[in-house]
């Protein structure tokens, strides 16, 4: 659904304006940025001019310019030591404003593109096991950290450069303007040209380099998942050339851009070159170019100075073309239209909550098949109803459909007789407590994990949750109980702990309608059925949707449903 | 969590999958770094050795520029004033040579540190065999073998060849500099000790600050990660708007907390920025009041080239430094990459084949002509040595062509006898036999070769149905695949495909039910054809209409092979065979 748009740079001027509270700060940074490098070239050139000058002095057999150079005598000396200093303070406030507005941007960043995807129909996303593509705009986002800091600061610094190195050139008296043309062309041609070029090449290879990195983790995953297989059919070999030269199709293409990368490096820093040459022709007294010596050993050291932020650019330009790709695909996945967007005058919740799908059809996208064709099923309030189906029979897009994350193309799904279409999500959802196969669990505490469904539950509710759920024994052992850390760096419980986790957070909610969607995915047959065993004494007071591609025998059931053909029938009751 | 076996008799012990003890965690990493460093500085050698070049390059041509400077405020032009500018020029071109060079090597460089550790990974992942499972998740292990990999780049393409030409090139510049001017020498001398030394005052500060905030910038993007993955848990709550909310705040507070650490880390930078003006200006000031001292007499064109050349000196003794400075946050980002990657367990040793052939095993073509026969003889293992075995004293004898049947409940270790069998565990005691010679004695590609295992479902690999089903046997003919498809009953299911055979399947391809990939699988252990056959619970997940039609098929494909049973349901019913009853263990406490 989310795909490489092909806009160019617009995507980062939309970032750019996203960041709008933080402009003044990033402005500021910028500023202070542009000081430092000015009190960097004023360091540079007071040191060669002063030395300069004091040679002429000495001589004194230069009398025209004995003028400036008796100034810079006087000058240079309480200068320098005032620029220094300025330049070192100037960069330290540097680093910490630009750093201070990059942290800004950043939570701001995330914070909208959560927002986005939250609202839109990429909730539904995660609702269909696309945690990938979601991981994938989570590093989007993370290349993005990179657009002011490395990329804006010394692309502003460079221009000031520019514009102080051309200033100079017209300030002192009798610089020819050929020089300052020569000079001025072969700056823009290193500060713009090189990294132009580098971008458009940084953002042609985006889609490449994506591409060949998402083969290799195929082939990687196929590797790791498919360990058990590779070793019963002494795949080993086979397996590790094909992900071998995955690598190495990723290994061409990033040669290929770092080999332009380079020439764009090249040609910068051979324009810089030809600016040095062009001043030394000038101190020589080259007839189109020539200048007074003093003048020409200041723009000597401001040229040097002022060239420095260049040599950064083309690496820069490369990022912005990467940049560009990653801020499109953000930007279009954080505004998706919402699948089924609120009414405009939601109806209040009606008092029942018996749910029934009327005449549904329903087809995730135009061109892929229909998931219901007429589909019609009752789940009277406070039953445990069974809705049974092979994979692919739609069984999740009923879960979908009920909770309003996608709307049906033809028929009715009520709550409690109202039309859901007609109620407010919020409110809808209020009446559901869910748990699918992509049930997550977050990267926090047990306690803050089962509050997410009710943030006002006290301990003991907590407790009596996972009493229920069959799970409070476990938690009591452990060394930090509630507070223990669940996740990747968290405490190792085990697949059906984590189940009966996520379970005593649905029952925690007051919601009076459970969806399990085939809450027991990817356990095993002994732990499954004592999971359903569980269930089956929770929840006596509200309707169990149990969502599921067998029946065990275990369940306790008033009705089961079954999915044939994008209908359901009756099978049992 | 696999012990090593007491008893070892065995050539191949089972590997040691704890993962990762954290008491020599950060010793662990900053020596793999080390390690890391060095191989990679061996690649990195061009480059390093073009960068140093370019160094020497910028000294000649800041000579250059020195003395046409100085023979233009000499006013007297020498005769050979051209041929400085030519050769300034030809410096030029040169360094810009150099330095194209340099980089396209670091980037070489940092391509074959990746292309090495990521084959040795891939290697170990493979070596080591699903045991590796049951001690990581699948998707941590893939992330770690190409995104963290990736992210290694920096160490070999930046930092190393940074940290070498820190010391190189501004030795370089300081030589230059003693030659023309001593007393500049000098100051770049103590600039450059106090750099680190700086660095040290300020705080072993700077580098633990970086640290510091690499580690709570990367907690953000985890936390953020986190919260996107489940962002339809937290939609369907209700809690949307409060986790937005939620997200800000830490990122505040993340940002205070960084940038009160980043006050003390940005010093060390300012230090160098210190050094480089004080340099500057003191050079600058020592040679002008050299010059007005010898007011009297003027300065020769000679000295006045000296210490404009020790001026331009300056920035070329810092770039360097300023290089390493910046490479130091790859070095940040590759020991994140290294704590994952030294957590990992080695690969095993190679198997040993015993010497002398009275246990070799024979030949492949025997066996398959002969069938096999399976033996347990009082065998014993345990996962772990803090809890009783899971097998204790297992003995049975099933000769080729007939079928056992091993039931039993949940964690009797029904799938642990079909893990011995298959070569991924060693029994701690005991002996387990084909064919009369012991199993620890058979090359795993031979033991591989006569055996079949069909599981609960089946990986299906990116690819076409048809290369998903070659994957049993990649030379098998058409007319063989074409036989496995029928005997499986995959042929209705291939004439529905819109591409038949050539239909994409696996991750981001056509889904199959559950049945369908069960199918897959029958089909591949036909095509394989292996005397063999170990299934696993191979209907577990099914609803029973499917698993009717699975166990028809694995009916078939049993007639003619030994066949080892596991399952507890329908299954055990279809088949006909001598079946043991494997004793409940203690379970444990909640599934």
């Amino acid at each position: 659904m989310v795909q490489q748009t092909k806009t160019g740079w617009a995507p980062l001027h939309r970032i750019v304006l996203l960041w709008r509270p933080q402009w003044p700060l990033m402005a500021a940074g910028l500023v202070v940025a542009l000081a430092a490098g000015l009190a960097g070239l004023a360091v540079m050139s007071g040191a060669g001019t002063h030395l300069a000058g004091l040679v002429v002095a000495s001589e004194g057999h230069a009398p025209s310019h004995d003028i400036a150079a008796l100034a810079v005598l006087l000058a240079t000396p309480a200068l320098m030591r005032l620029t220094g200093l300025a330049r070192i303070v100037l960069r330290y406030a540097e680093r910490l404003v630009t750093h201070s507005a990059t942290f800004r941007a950043l939570a701001g960043l995330r914070v909208w593109l959560f927002a986005g995807i939250a609202r839109s129909a990429a909730g539904g996303l995660g609702f269909l096991r696309s945690g990938d593509l979601l991981s994938r705009l989570v590093g989007d986002v993370d290349v993005l950290d990179g657009l002011y800091l490395r990329l804006v600061v010394p692309a502003g610094v460079a221009l000031l450069s520019f514009v102080v190195l051309v200033a100079t050139l017209v300030a002192i008296p009798g610089v020819p303007a050929a020089l300052v043309a020569a000079i001025a062309l072969l700056f823009v041609a290193a500060a713009v040209v090189g990294p132009v070029l580098a971008a458009r090449a940084g953002l042609h290879a985006g889609p490449v380099l994506n591409e060949t990195v998402a083969a290799l983790r195929v082939a990687v995953l196929d590797v790791i998942v498919g360990l058990r297989e590779i070793r019963v059919f002494g795949a080993e070999g086979r397996m590790r050339a094909m992900a071998q030269s995955r690598e190495s199709a990723l290994f061409a293409a990033q040669a290929g851009l770092s080999a332009r990368l380079a020439a764009a490096g090249l040609a910068a820093f051979l324009c810089g070159q030809a600016i040095l040459l062009c001043l030394l022709a000038a101190a020589v007294g080259w007839a189109p170019f020539a200048v007074p010596p003093l003048a020409a050993i200041a723009m000597v050291f401001v040229a040097i100075a002022a060239f420095e932020p260049v040599s950064g650019l083309p690496r820069a330009g490369v990022m912005a073309g990467q940049m560009a790709s990653a801020a499109g695909r953000v930007i279009e996945a954080a505004s998706l239209p919402e699948a089924a967007p609120d009414p405009a005058v939601p109806v209040s919740l009606p008092p029942g909550h018996a749910l029934s799908f009327d005449q549904v059809g329903f087809t995730w996208a135009a061109d892929r098949p229909a998931v219901f064709d007429g589909l019609s099923l009752d789940i009277p309030a406070g039953r445990r109803v069974a809705i049974l189906g092979p994979s692919g029979s739609g069984k999740s897009s009923l879960a979908a459909l009920a909770l309003r994350l996608a709307e049906p193309q033809s028929g009715q799904v009520r709550l409690g007789g109202v039309p859901v279409s007609a109620l407010a999500a919020a409110d809808l959802r209020s009446r559901f407590a869910w748990l699918g196969q992509t049930t997550h669990l977050f990267s926090d505490t047990i306690a803050a994990n089962l509050r997410l469904q009710r943030a006002e539950a006290d301990e003991a509710e907590l407790w009596t949750a996972l009493e229920q759920a069959g799970i409070a024994e476990v938690v009591r052992g452990l060394p930090d109980g509630l507070d223990t850390w669940l996740g990747e760096a968290g405490a190792g419980l085990s697949g059906g702990q984590q189940r009966r986790i996520a379970l005593a957070r649905v029952l925690l909610s007051r919601a009076p309608v459970l969806i399990l969607d085939e809450p027991c995915a990817g356990l095993d047959i002994d732990t499954e059925r004592a999971f359903l065993e569980t269930l089956n004494t929770v929840a006596d007071d509200r309707t169990v949707v149990l969502i599921t591609h067998r029946l065990l025998g275990v369940e306790r059931l008033d009705r089961i449903w079954r999915l044939v053909g994008g209908r359901a029938t009756a099978a049992a009751g | 969590m696999i012990d090593r076996p007491s008893a070892d008799r065995s050539p191949s012990p089972a590997p040691d999958v704890s993962p990762g003890a954290p008491a020599t965690g950060r010793a662990a990493t900053r020596r793999w770094i080390a390690t890391q460093s060095r191989l990679g500085r061996r690649v990195a050698l061009p480059a390093i050795a073009l960068q140093t070049l370019s160094v020497a390059l910028a000294i000649a041509q800041a000579w250059c520029v020195a003395v046409l400077l100085a023979d233009a405020l000499g006013g007297v032009h020498a005769r050979d004033v051209r041929v400085w500018l030519l050769a300034f020029a030809m410096l030029g071109l040169l360094r810009g040579l150099a330095l194209m060079l340099a980089e396209r090597r670091a980037a070489a460089a940092g391509r074959a540190g990746r292309r090495r550790l990521r084959g040795i990974l891939l290697g170990g992942l493979l070596a080591q065999g699903p045991a590796l499972l049951r001690g990581h998740a699948s998707g941590e292990l893939a992330a770690l073998a190409v995104d963290r990999i990736e992210a290694l780049d920096g160490l070999f393409a930046r930092w190393v060849p940074a940290a070498s030409l820190a010391l190189l090139g501004p030795l370089l510049v300081l030589l230059a500099a003693l030659a023309a001017q001593p007393y500049a020498a000098l100051v770049l001398l103590i600039a450059g000790i106090c750099v680190p030394f700086s660095q040290a005052v300020f705080g072993i500060g700077a580098a633990r600050a970086a640290a510091r905030q690499f580690v709570a910038l990367s907690r953000l993007q985890a936390r953020f990660l986190d919260r996107m993955r489940g962002v339809s848990t937290i939609v369907l709550a209700g809690r949307a708007a409060d986790e937005a909310r939620a997200l800000g705040i830490a990122a505040a507070e993340l940002r205070r907390r960084t940038l009160r650490v980043l006050r003390v880390a940005f010093l060390s930078s300012a230090a160098l920025d210190l050094a480089m003006v004080a340099a500057l200006v003191a050079i600058a000031l020592h040679d002008g009041a050299a010059l007005t001292r010898a007011g009297a007499a003027p300065a020769t064109p000679l000295g006045v080239a000296r210490s404009l050349f020790a001026l331009l000196l300056v920035s070329e003794f810092f770039a360097p430094l300023r290089a390493f400075a910046l490479a130091y946050q790859d070095r940040m980002h590759a020991s994140a990459a290294a704590e994952t990657l030294v957590g990992l367990p080695a690969p095993p040793d190679a198997v040993v084949l015993p010497e002398g052939g009275e246990h070799m095993p024979p030949a492949i073509r025997t066996v398959q002509a002969h069938g096999v026969t399976v033996a347990f003889e009082d065998v014993r293992f345990g996962w772990s040595a803090h809890r009783p075995p899971v097998l204790d004293g297992l003995s049975f004898r099933v000769p080729h062509g007939e079928t056992l049947i091993v039931a039993g409940p949940s964690g009797a270790g029904k799938s642990t006898v079909i893990e011995l069998l298959l070569g991924f565990i060693r029994p701690q005691s005991g002996r387990i036999t084909l064919n009369g010679a012991p199993i620890e004695s058979i090359v795993p590609e031979a033991l591989a070769r006569m055996t079949s295992w069909i599981g609960q479902g089946p990986v299906l690999f990116a690819g076409s149905l048809g290369d998903n089903i070659r994957f049993a046997r990649p030379e098998a003919s058409e007319a063989e695949l074409e036989a496995a498809v029928r005997d499986s009953g995959l042929a209705e299911v291939v004439a529905s495909l819109p591409r038949g055979l050539a239909t994409p399947i696996g991750e981001g391809g056509f889904g199959l039910s559950g049945g369908q990939a069960q199918r897959v699988a029958i089909a591949r252990a036909f095509l394989k054809n292996a005397p063999l056959l170990l299934l696993d619970e191979p209907t577990a997940h099914l609803d029973p209409v499917t698993e009717a039609h699975i166990l028809r098929c694995l009916q078939r494909l049993a007639i003619n092979r030994t066949v080892i049973l596991v399952g507890h349901s329908q299954a055990v019913h279809a088949f006909s065979g001598r079946r043991i009853d494997l004793a409940p263990r203690t379970r444990p406490q909640v599934a």
